[in-house]
């Protein structure tokens, strides 16, 4: 009885959540366009896909001529555990207006609830897609059955990760928070493993290109058989149908019986997290204090935009999740770290001192400047009614910036100096770097505050206002690009391969007044949004 | 213990740890059915752990509740005597207000009939119907309280715990939830209810306790809590409030003296 008014209220907060999220999708025009670019890029794949899967339909004549199909059917259940897992960890571990949903039903239906809005989340963002190509090989190989075999095959899998994920990630929370430390030494971890995963696709990719890696070999070594077995059940009755093991039948039901169970303990634990507090505070237990006034040390001190920067610092050293939005690079390291993989003696030293530059050229900007009316917002009723110039505000901004790379602009390459870079070169580097620095903390305010975000979000775990994508990735395209050409062409000029031509000559002065113009022209556009800010 | 006469809410000695620190301190309540009590307590006196343990929603490190005779830790059975509205409204941004209601009104099995008039009335008496359909995200806070309130009664529970209900809305928001109270107190509800605002107290409350760093320090009807502990003869709430909340160590007890009778 009660079971069944937990899957009835289950279902309706299933129901109710993935309206939420639906409807969440579509809140704004920034999220709409998101949504687009996303339907743009699946559905690009699809164009090339979908005939791919009916021509391969049409000429395969054996299950085991599918490539990769054992492969495939090795790691879905494992990625569909930990899908579901790192999505408890990130989002669903708790509901949402958690006290109305406790004191409103039972603990189990709220669970029963969360996961199945997941499900039809995970549906249209894959399950669509893939139905498609399904739908698309069935097609070429003629046969109607398939879609329907694949449907039985998929579906307690589904059901049965999604299940054992979320009690996975619910068994996570609750270590986590019983052990806090590991849960930060898990989201370091889980960093520099995306850093490792970003650069080892990289090597992965040219290993497999120059034919020193065979992929086969080292699939067919990870494929479970019992797994391919159970894929196997989706071609019966297709004419790639083989003689059916009773593994594969025996895996389904496996699956289907292992679901009830994995709710059951999911609801169990989710429970013990929800209804009980931490043994020990989340927080800290020291209690943080400061002692003196606000005094700015001796450079920041002497002047108002100084005294500002320093005041930025500070509170970025006391809340440094506000900054989580720089983990973006990882993205871009990729090419970098394959590079430094490759070279040897001094083209070490003087990648490591330009990497240093680029890096301290990205902080410079990226760490106080992309979203500097977004971050002011809930004191910008303070700050605009204080009686400080809004240039004194932006420049402090700026400062900030400067202040966080300039140090690595110069220490980086200094530090390079032991990995054989040539000194007079690590030199030049730095001076460089220095200016630099300058010119994409001033670039910086102006592009965040052309498309200022406001509204929090959860990023990395940390609730913050996280500057724009768009402003993010037209940051690094620019400042990453001008790092390069300005980079390269010190190279040339400290190795003196570069004679002093008159061509030389202009193209370096287009550059350094291209950067400073378009620096200074972002600085008083940002200074001039200050000036003219308005809530609305 | 009488059993036709429970108290809608006994609480026994509870005790709440947050690592080192007490949070709350061998709290025991005993509020007979159909009153009004009034929570008072300066800001971190544990009126919202109280409410929290007090509603099953969270665990006592010692110590027992029993609301209207259920052991709050049977949450099934708990679910359909209390109603929570706590201090920061548990309502989704992306619904309509009459989306919420009837969402809440499904997961509380509410027949359909029955619940579309009640959300129909209150949405009316709250003056809510002309924004029913707006998304949540766009009220103010005092719509969204007002919403809140309304989900919290819809099932019509026997006890109601309202944290803070009225603080920070408009004099009209709050007229409205304290007229609501008192109609709910008529009608047999008991409402505890949480708030520092002490003129909201003076109007509503039957009786009051007084919160402070975790232990009840004075208790009673409010006058007699005002006459109590009141050290010259003005004598208002406010008073009684800043004298008893000052670090004081001695429990007032009001009952003992004035009104022994008032309570089984
Ligand atoms: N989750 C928690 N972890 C640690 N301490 C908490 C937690 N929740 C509340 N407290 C502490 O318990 C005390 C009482 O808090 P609370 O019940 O919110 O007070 P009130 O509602 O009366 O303002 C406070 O000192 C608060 O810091
Ligand atoms: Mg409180």
């Amino acid at each position: 009885m009660s079971l069944r008014a937990d899957l009835r209220h289950g279902l309706r907060i299933a129901r109710a959540e993935f309206v939420r999220s639906v409807r969440g999708y579509a809140r704004d025009r920034r999220r709409l366009l998101g949504l687009a670019v996303a339907v743009l890029f699946f559905g690009g794949n699809l164009l090339f896909s979908l005939p791919t899967a009916y021509l391969l339909g049409r000429t395969v004549r054996s299950a085991d001529a599918i490539p990769f199909l054992g492969p495939a059917a090795t790691a879905l259940p494992f990625l569909l555990v930990a899908l579901a897992a790192l999505r408890t960890l990130e989002r669903i571990g708790r509901p949402e207006a958690e006290e109305l949903l406790l004191s409103t039903v039972h603990p189990r239906a709220a669970v029963i609830g969360l996961i199945c809005a997941e499900i039809a989340r995970l549906a249209i963002w894959f399950g669509l897609p893939i139905a498609a190509v399904v739908a698309a090989f069935a097609l070429g190989l003629g046969s109607a059955t398939f879609p329907l075999t694949v449907a039985v095959v998929v579906l307690p899998l589904v059901c049965w990760a999604a299940v054992w994920g979320y009690a996975l990630g619910i068994g996570f929370l609750r270590l986590f928070r019983w052990l806090p430390a590991l849960g930060r030494a898990a989201k370091i971890g889980g960093f520099l493993g995306m850093l490792a995963l970003v650069l080892a696709s990289q090597s992965i990719g040219r290993l497999v290109a120059d034919g020193s890696f065979s992929v086969r070999g080292a699939l067919d070594a990870v494929t479970i058989g019992p797994l391919t077995e159970y894929v196997a059940v989706a071609f019966l009755g297709t004419p790639l149908s083989r003689s059916l093991s009773p593994v594969g039948p025996g895996i389904l039901l496996l699956f289907v019986a292992l679901t009830p169970l994995g709710t059951a303990v999911a609801a169990r634990s989710a429970k013990t997290l929800w209804f009980t507090d931490a043994s020990k505070p989340e927080r800290a237990t020291r209690s943080k204090t400061s002692s003196g006034g606000f005094a700015a040390p001796r450079p920041f001190a002497a002047t108002k935009p100084g005294r500002i920067a320093w005041g930025h610092l500070v509170r970025a050293v006391r809340h440094p999740q506000e900054f989580s939005h720089l983990v973006m690079i990882v993205f871009f390291l990729g090419p970098v770290g394959t590079t430094f993989v490759q070279s040897s003696g001094d083209a070490l030293g003087a990648l490591a001192a330009a990497t240093g530059v680029g890096l301290a050229t990205y902080l410079a900007g990226a760490t106080f400047g992309l979203n500097p009316l977004g971050d002011d917002r809930p004191q910008l009723s303070l700050v605009l009614l204080s009686g400080t110039t809004p240039r004194t505000l932006v420049r402090g901004r700026v400062t900030a910036g400067v202040a966080v790379s300039a140090p690595v602009a110069a220490l980086v390459p200094a530090a390079a100096l032991g990995l054989g870079a040539a000194p007079e070169l690590a030199g030049a580097f730095a001076a460089v770097g220095l200016p630099m620095c300058v010119a994409a903390s001033l670039f910086s305010v102006g592009l965040g505050a052309s498309y200022p975000i406001y509204e929090e979000r959860e990023f990395w775990g940390a609730e913050t206002v996280v500057p724009s994508t768009l402003v993010m990735v037209a940051y690094l395209f620019v400042v990453g690009g001008g790092t390069v050409i300005g980079l390269l062409a010190t190279w040339f000029v400290a190795s003196g391969r570069l004679t002093a031509t008159p061509l030389v000559a202009g193209g370096l002065s287009v550059y350094v007044l291209t950067t400073a113009g378009v620096s200074y022209g972002s600085y008083r556009y940002a200074v001039r949004r200050y000036r003219r800010y308005a809530f609305d | 213990m009488p059993s036709t006469n429970t108290a809608a809410i006994e609480a026994d000695d509870l005790r709440k740890r947050y690592g080192s620190e007490v949070a709350l301190d061998g709290v025991s309540l005993s509020i007979p059915t159909g009153t009004v009590y009034g929570f008072l307590g300066p800001n971190g006196a544990g009126k919202t752990t109280t409410m929290r343990i007090l509603t099953g929603l969270s665990r006592p490190s010692s110590g027992t509740v029993r609301v209207c005779g259920v052991d709050v830790a049977d949450r099934r059975a708990l679910a359909r005597h209390v109603g929570y509205l706590p201090e920061t409204p548990p309502l989704y941004e992306e619904f309509s207000a009459r989306e919420q209601l009837e969402y809440v009104a499904d997961l509380r099995d509410i027949a359909g009939e029955v619940a579309d008039e009640r959300i129909d009335r209150y949405l009316a008496e709250f003056e809510l119907l002309d924004d029913a359909d707006r998304r949540i995200s766009e009220y103010s806070k005092g719509m969204k309280q007002k919403t809140a309130f309304v989900q919290s009664v819809l099932h019509d529970p026997d006890v109601l715990f309202l944290d803070e209900p009225t603080s920070g809305l408009d004099p009209r928001a709050a007229r409205r939830i304290r007229e609501s109270i008192l109609a709910f107190a008529d009608a047999g509800t008991t409402v505890f209810l949480s708030t520092h605002i002490l003129p909201v107290v003076e109007a509503v409350a039957d009786e009051v306790g007084v919160l402070y760093e975790g232990r009840l320090v004075a208790e009673g009807p409010p006058d007699a809590v005002t006459s109590r502990a009141a050290t010259g003869d003005s004598g208002s709430l406010e008073d009684a409030f800043l004298a008893v909340t000052s670090g004081g160590e001695d429990v007032v007890d009001a009952e003992e003296t004035d009104s022994g009778s008032e309570r089984v």
